[in-house]
């Protein structure tokens, strides 16, 4: 089950962190842990010029609500809010956010490391990398996604 | 019947489309409808052999599912966000 105020969305808008982080502090919280993901220049020796983001949109959408459902079950938090943005990003804009509140630390940890690493594996979103020699739609590691969720 | 065929990054790219109508018998199942598609569109294969992944109407599919007319249908590389 989703809390009241649980949010997740899809935007070509850059993601201003703290708003996210902060939109709700729920009164039974005493902290929230956000993840800013953002757009890494060096991969070891590779120079990334730019990315781009792409989402089947109403399926990723679909899925951060599962991914938020399924966290509420395994953690003991109150409040989680995801916010992945498309389109191009250039060298350390934020590409998304993971934010999650609960009465105490260590479940919010969790839980986003958690939210985050399914994130990657199941919400149906890729990225284009581009570099000087070229671009490359980039594969995600895990391709088990459809074996766990179907 | 017809079914609508989405493709994304990658897969869309590979094909030049990004929506096509596709036109299966009755009563085939996901795994048979994909197997249609792939048949269609050998690129696919060739360039992504091991990381298609599946859809049914925005979820990821199960095998012997029943597709209906004017389903939608998607097809893409495992997944790349973050």
């Amino acid at each position: 089950m989703l809390s009241e105020k649980d949010f997740f969305e899809l935007t070509t808008q850059p993601i201003d962190t703290c708003e996210v982080a902060r939109r709700f502090v729920p009164n039974d919280c005493g902290a929230t842990v956000t993840l800013d993901g953002y757009v890494r220049q060096f991969t070891k020796d590779k120079e990334t010029l730019y990315l781009e983001y792409e989402a089947y949109q109403p399926m990723a959408l679909k899925e951060m609500e599962k991914l938020i459902a399924q966290a509420h079950e395994q953690f003991e938090i109150s409040l989680v809010g995801i916010v992945h943005r498309l389109g191009k990003l250039e060298i350390g804009e934020t590409s998304v956010v993971i934010s999650v509140a609960a009465p105490h630390r260590r479940a919010a940890f969790e839980a986003c490391e958690w939210l985050i690493k399914e994130l990657k594996r199941t919400v149906p979103i890729w990225k284009k990398e581009v570099y000087a020699g070229g671009e490359v739609w980039v594969e995600g590691e895990n391709q088990t996604a459809r074996l766990n969720n179907s | 019947m017809k079914v609508q065929v989405l493709f994304f990054g990658a897969t869309a790219e590979a094909i030049g489309k990004r929506e096509i109508e596709f036109s299966l018998v009755d009563n085939v199942n996901a795994d048979e409808a994909f197997a249609a598609i792939l048949k269609s569109f050998p690129s696919l294969q060739q360039n992504f052999q091991d990381s298609l992944l599946f859809a049914v109407n925005q979820e990821y599919l199960g095998g012997d599912k029943i597709i209906k007319n004017g389903d939608e249908l998607a097809v893409f590389t495992a997944v790349s966000g973050g």
